[in-house]
């Protein structure tokens, strides 16, 4: 299973961004092959408008089954990734990447 | 890491007119070197008229797009001219050129263009500065050329910066004074946010433009509270919104009376904390309530 997290840098020690569409990072954990990818989304920041939808685009290049992020995506972009099946976790921020991936294992994040 | 400690709070209105800017100045003074100030409310920013930035730093913006034709190339079709919706290609002294306030960058004329032409070229929109203010503390803040608008990616510009000097000075505290309305410079304010302050008044559209900027702020289950401006104008829609703040959980965080201490203030090119009214007291003790419970909510 392929976990997305919005991130402000690219390790596990990196605090979740809170922004979706503006995120600096995505960091893909595959749990089954313990793999973990870093996406650069920092090209985000030349989108004068739509950065939530742009990023939603990318968000369904990478496919993933979850994502954990902050203040979670906005209307627009939320309403894109429902054609995702794909389970949103939100309230992360304030967490490093691990301490977010510790409390979604252990149920602590509250799902969208 | 020490952004975690950092408060964001945002002030927003949903209408225009409410008190936003003065308020949040009013809050940026009182706050003195704890906050950094970060004035998104780019569009028409008049912070800086209150907030007295010596414009100190100062670094080009670029947003958005625009069409530029060369001339050397240019066969003088006119198909740009033709599918051109804002009207910004004229035809002039024999040649097409671009009108640069009425084109919006879309590209489509280099789409058509056939002998290739027509190059689309980032935009400067403005300028992004960093200043020293009149409490001693720094304030992030933008200046748009003619014609050009705020967008989400210039309020996070500013945002980003503001949140870089309160790591580095280790402030408590980032005052944003928000734009209007709940367009995409709204979102951009609003992502990252640790509170956002609403300020309204007591008629019919304060009350509608509230309930409309409380569901983007809800969508990103960011805390709010919220202050009614000039709450005695109308004391029947005051108790509306009253209501309304109840049935949503917002903080009610005060009712400040109609004072034309603003306006005075104003003319003297102050808020209304420097000069001597009975809003002073109320306004510190609103501010002591919202770094209470910024602070509360931080450490949960």
């Amino acid at each position: 299973m392929k976990i997305a997290f919005t991130a402000a840098g690219t390790t596990w020690d990196s605090m979740i961004d809170p922004r979706f569409g503006r995120t600096e990072f995505f960091i893909v954990y595959n749990d089954e092959t313990q793999e973990t990818t870093v996406f650069d989304n920092s090209a985000v920041k030349n989108e004068a408008h739509g950065a939530g939808t742009a990023t939603a685009q990318k968000i369904f290049e990478i496919k993933p089954d979850v994502l954990i992020t902050g203040n979670g995506p906005g209307e627009n972009a939320a309403t894109a990734l429902k054609q995702l099946d794909m389970k949103i976790f939100v309230n992360a921020h304030n967490m490093t990447i691990k301490e977010a991936y510790d409390n979604y294992k252990n149920g602590k994040l509250q799902p969208l | 890491m020490s952004s975690e400690r950092i408060n964001e709070i945002v002030i927003l209105s949903g209408k225009g007119g409410t008190g936003k800017t003065s308020l949040a100045a009013a809050f940026s003074v009182l706050a003195g070197t704890e906050a950094v100030i970060a004035d998104c409310d780019v569009d028409a920013a008049n912070m800086h008229l209150l907030l007295k930035p010596d414009f100190a730093r100062s670094m080009e913006f670029y947003s958005g797009e625009l069409a530029v034709i060369n001339q050397d190339i240019c066969i003088r079709c006119g198909k740009c001219a033709d599918v051109c919706r804002f009207n910004a290609i004229p035809f002039m002294e024999n040649q097409y050129t671009i009108s640069p306030l009425d084109c919006e960058g879309c590209g489509y004329c280099e789409k058509v263009c056939p002998s290739f032409a027509i190059v689309m070229k980032e935009r400067k929109s403005g300028k992004v500065y960093t200043s020293t203010i009149k409490t001693e503390g720094i304030m992030v803040h933008a200046r748009l050329d003619i014609a050009a608008e705020n967008s989400g990616k210039l309020v996070a510009k500013v945002k980003k910066d503001a949140k870089d000097h309160a790591n580095a000075g280790n402030k408590k505290f980032i005052i944003v004074d928000g734009s209007p309305g709940i367009g995409c410079p709204v979102v951009s304010s609003l992502s990252g946010a640790n509170y956002v302050v609403l300020v309204t008044e007591p008629t019919m559209s304060g009350l509608h433009d509230l309930i409309r900027v409380y569901e983007v702020i809800k969508r990103f289950r960011i805390k709010a509270g919220c202050i009614i401006n000039k709450a005695d104008v109308n004391e029947a829609q005051s108790r509306e919104i009253k209501e309304f703040l109840m049935s949503e959980q917002i903080d009610h965080l005060a009712d400040i009376p109609y004072d034309s201490a603003f306006s005075s203030a104003m003319i003297e090119g102050k808020t209304v904390v420097e000069i001597q009214s009975p809003l002073k007291a109320q306004l510190e003790e609103i501010w002591k309530q919202i770094k209470l419970i910024t602070n509360k909510n931080n450490t949960i």
